[in-house]
């Protein structure tokens, strides 16, 4: 039986470097002389980098079997507040440094409001961060007077978005650093191992001394922290800052994350997956725009691969998962209760 | 005179997987009676329900209802006959009203339109008939523990059911909610409804039921008449004489080591009430009791999972904190009652559950040490033999005894002072429960003071070096000399004083 499951572990190890083999191989073939090159590939991984830093965050309080559907109002935010500051400054460099301080600040802030609803008043993720999504667009648009305001100095700050280091644009060493910590955080820290044993049963968790609500507030605040600072870059890369800047976000985030296999109930998933999810999400949008698709067709194409995606991963979960068996099994157990009492 | 028979069920047999749970049992109902049905834990009473109720086919026998032979092979089929059940686990649904839940699946309607009123009147006739007191428009969320067991009940009536089966109702019922079903239950029989009454308290049957059947070990032991026969006697039917005296506790006795815990007056309002004892170092302190007594709320409230009122918790001789993190920092350790919902994380795998409780040897900074993490996970894999051997493996997909071992194993590797221990085999086979008592044996061996809940007799004899018998939120009896037998506790678990020596 081990064995078994060991391969059907393996299968499903190599079942997600698979299915992008098999987008790029397509791609290639369809667009043989523009896809595969480094040029398009650095394309690829510029449009992913902002959401693909939300991911990073997001996915703590996904994986605590809640959600945070603020993010995209939030970077929108963090941007607003980096380029007031920097303005109000006069484009010093304290004005940059202050402006990221204060960015973050409001992106952890908001989060830690997230979390302490969430854990102390038991109100569902979805219906906190939704209302809240629509308060901090709102406050992004008073900021901004609803204007787009421009902000194209100094260099310190329209290099984090803008600029390039070894001919590499400078937000995919920001997405990079991000992953490899975010990695580090959920696989090989105290706090990672308690994000899942929470997601995957908070009860238990609280009875083996974990302060679930602790982890609550910690997570929400990881994922307003990652959105701030995409907010942040995004605003350097666009060298302004607009309400409107990160609408929509969360939905690219959210795909990402279930997409590459993280169960919306919580205790299971992983980031490498959620990268692919994000790095599969942003190829099948690029080469739609190699291929000269209108952009009005990319979001019915992006829904179609996403369906298909998720059901794959959802009915190979439950054939491997023996539910229906689990299932029963646990109707049995509380039988068994019940003719124990 | 010969009453009518409702229900007659001949020689029922059935297995699982070559186990056989009901030998051959027989069970008849009389028309308008309350019948008891009495038994140990895994005597077969919910075996036998479930076969009347359609959950599973019976493997041999009949069933004969309103004298006719029946194959009941579904719930339905047994709802068409008049059989109701009223389960402990609630099957309404929270956000409809009294009326809704009623008529869920046999709305009246005209043309597509719902005829409200029509059916709202046959519920209220329904209530008046039977002299129930319920709002039919409440929202079934908005009541309490009995009053939703009332809507069961009117569930059942509005089927038509001739036979009402309830399977330990006042499990969760206060002594004033107690009362109420006790008056239903009278009415019900006065109007010429059976009842099959399942529950553990005797006293509840003595006084309700006019004949009782009583099973043991898969078999029909004794029908028993009203009046015919006291409970000292049925407690001896239970448990069968030969069995009890050849599982008798160990020579029970107090120990002499130091004190390490000790409960003065702890009080928590509605669930247990001044209760006292003192836990010494090395010794297994058995706590016996019916469901209900109390005994897993005191256990929570040392381990600081729950709060308590009043009284005080001393541990080596200083007040206890009422934290669960901090208890656990001073040596405390907790095998909760609901293994897969309170014990463990399934989806994480044996090592990683183990980590749970063991951060502090494990990480450093918060950054987890993944050398130390696999040595516990290896340790606990072979110090409990836990199967399969990989410490990779996540818990949810262990049997019953491994996943207990794993639960274990998150406390073993630490300095453990107390353990408290809540129906540690439920649901687990013999061979690993065995295993689990010696793993207990072995660390009060080790000085540790254990603290075992469990409602299973021959487990609680056969471990405890002392033993104490709950009783409605008291300390109502203790143990500490000599043997006992399953009889010593039933008894005083059900309010019964010594008569004889």
């Amino acid at each position: 039986m081990v064995k078994r499951e060991n391969k059907k572990k393996l299968n499903a190890n190599f079942q997600k470097p698979l299915i992008l083999l098999i987008v790029i191989i397509i791609l290639t073939i369809l667009q043989p002389s523009v896809f595969l090159t480094i040029d398009n590939f650095k394309g690829i991984m510029l449009s992913i980098s902002i959401y693909g830093i939300m991911v990073c965050g997001t996915i703590f309080p996904i994986l605590l079997g809640g959600i945070d559907l603020s993010v995209g109002a939030t970077a929108a935010v963090s941007g607003a507040c980096v380029v007031l500051t920097i303005i109000r400054f006069n484009y010093s460099t304290t004005g940059v440094i202050l402006g990221i301080l204060v960015g973050l600040a409001v992106g952890v802030g908001t989060g830690v409001i997230h979390g302490m609803i969430v854990a102390n008043f038991k109100v569902p993720a979805f219906l906190i961060t939704l209302a809240t999504q629509n308060i901090i667009y709102g406050i992004a648009q008073l900021l901004t007077n609803n204007q787009v305001i421009s902000c194209m100095k100094p260099k310190l700050f329209t290099f984090l978005g803008g600029g390039r280091l070894l001919g590499v644009p400078f937000s995919i060493y920001i997405l990079i650093i991000i992953v490899i910590t975010s990695y580090f955080v959920l696989n090989h820290t105290r706090l990672g191992r308690n994000i899942y044993a929470v997601g995957g049963n908070s009860e238990a968790s609280d009875l083996s001394g974990i302060n679930s609500k602790k982890i609550q507030l910690i997570a929400y605040a990881i994922s307003g922290f990652t959105a701030a600072l995409a907010g942040i870059v995004l605003a350097s890369m666009n060298q302004q800052a607009i309400a409107k800047a990160a609408q929509g976000y969360e939905n690219d985030v959210l795909t990402a994350i279930v997409v590459g296999g993280t169960s919306l109930m919580g205790g299971e998933g992983s980031l490498l997956g959620a990268v692919w999810g994000a790095l599969l999400v942003g190829m099948i949008g690029n080469g739609l725009r190699l291929m000269g698709i209108p952009s009005t067709y990319h979001g019915v194409v992006k829904g179609i691969v996403i369906i298909i995606a998720v059901s794959a991963d959802a009915y190979t979960r439950y054939k491997n998962s023996g539910l229906s068996k689990g299932k029963s099994t646990k109707r049995f157990a509380r039988r068994a209760n019940v003719e124990n009492n | 005179m010969e009453a009518e028979k409702l229900l007659v069920m001949q020689n029922i047999q059935k297995s699982f997987n070559d186990v056989q749970v009901l030998k051959s049992v027989d069970l008849d109902i009389n028309v308008g009676e309350v019948h008891a049905l009495m038994g140990e834990n895994g005597a077969g009473k919910s075996t036998l329900i479930k076969i009347l109720t359609g959950v599973y086919p019976k493997d041999g026998g009949k069933i004969i209802y309103l004298g006719k032979e029946r194959e009941i092979n579904s719930r339905k089929d047994a709802a068409n006959l008049g059989i109701g059940v009223i389960y402990q686990d609630f099957s309404l649904i929270p956000t409809l009203s009294v009326v809704q839940n009623i008529m869920l699946g046999k709305e009246k309607n005209k043309f597509g339109f719902l005829e409200s009123k029509k059916m709202e009147q046959h519920v209220i006739n329904l209530i008046k008939e039977y002299g129930f007191d319920i709002n039919p428009h409440a929202i079934v969320e908005t009541l309490s523990i009995a009053k939703r067991q009332t809507v069961e009940i009117l569930k059942a009536l509005c089927e038509e059911s001739s036979l009402i089966i309830m399977d330990e109702p006042t499990a969760s019922l206060s002594a004033k909610e107690s009362e109420s079903l006790f008056e239903i239950i009278n009415r019900l029989r006065d109007k010429g409804v059976s009842i099959l009454y399942i529950s553990h308290r005797l006293e509840e049957v003595f006084r309700l039921a006019d004949r009782l059947t009583v099973l043991r070990d898969g078999r029909k032991e004794a029908v028993v008449e009203k009046g015919e026969i006291n409970p000292p006697d049925v407690i001896r039917l239970m448990i069968g004489k030969q069995l009890s005296e050849a599982t008798a506790s160990n020579a029970l006795k107090k120990s002499t080591n130091e004190v390490v815990l000790k409960l003065e007056n702890l009080c928590k309002k509605g669930l247990f009430n001044n209760v006292s004892f003192e836990v010494h170092k090395g010794e297994i302190l058995g706590i016996g009791g019916l469901v209900g007594a109390g005994r897993t709320e005191v256990l929570r409230c040392i381990y600081g999972a729950d709060p308590y009122d009043s009284g005080n918790i001393v541990f080596e001789g200083e007040p206890l904190p009422n934290v669960v993190n901090k208890t656990i920092q001073k040596g405390f350790g907790l095998i909760p009652e609901d293994r897969r919902n309170q014990g463990f994380v399934p989806l994480l795998s044996i090592e990683k559950n183990i980590v749970l409780t063991n951060f502090d040897k494990t990480s450093k900074n918060g950054v987890m040490n993944a050398k130390k993490e696999k040595k516990l996970g290896q340790e606990a894999v072979k110090d409990l033999d836990i199967r399969p051997n990989n410490p990779l493996i996540p818990v949810g997909n262990l049997s019953g005894g491994n996943q207990q071992k794993a639960v274990l194993g998150k406390w073993l590797c630490r300095d453990l002072k107390v353990l408290l221990i809540d129906e540690p085999t439920a649901g687990i086979d013999i061979g690993a429960k065995d295993e689990i008592y010696k793993i207990i044996e072995n660390l009060a061996k080790d000085g540790v003071a254990v603290i075992l809940v469990s409602s299973d007799l021959q487990e609680l004899l056969r471990v405890s070096t002392r033993i104490v018998v709950m009783r409605k939120g008291k300390v109502f009896k203790e143990f500490a000399s000599g043997r006992i037998t399953q009889e010593d506790i039933l008894m005083a678990a059900s309010g019964i004083q010594e008569k004889e020596a």
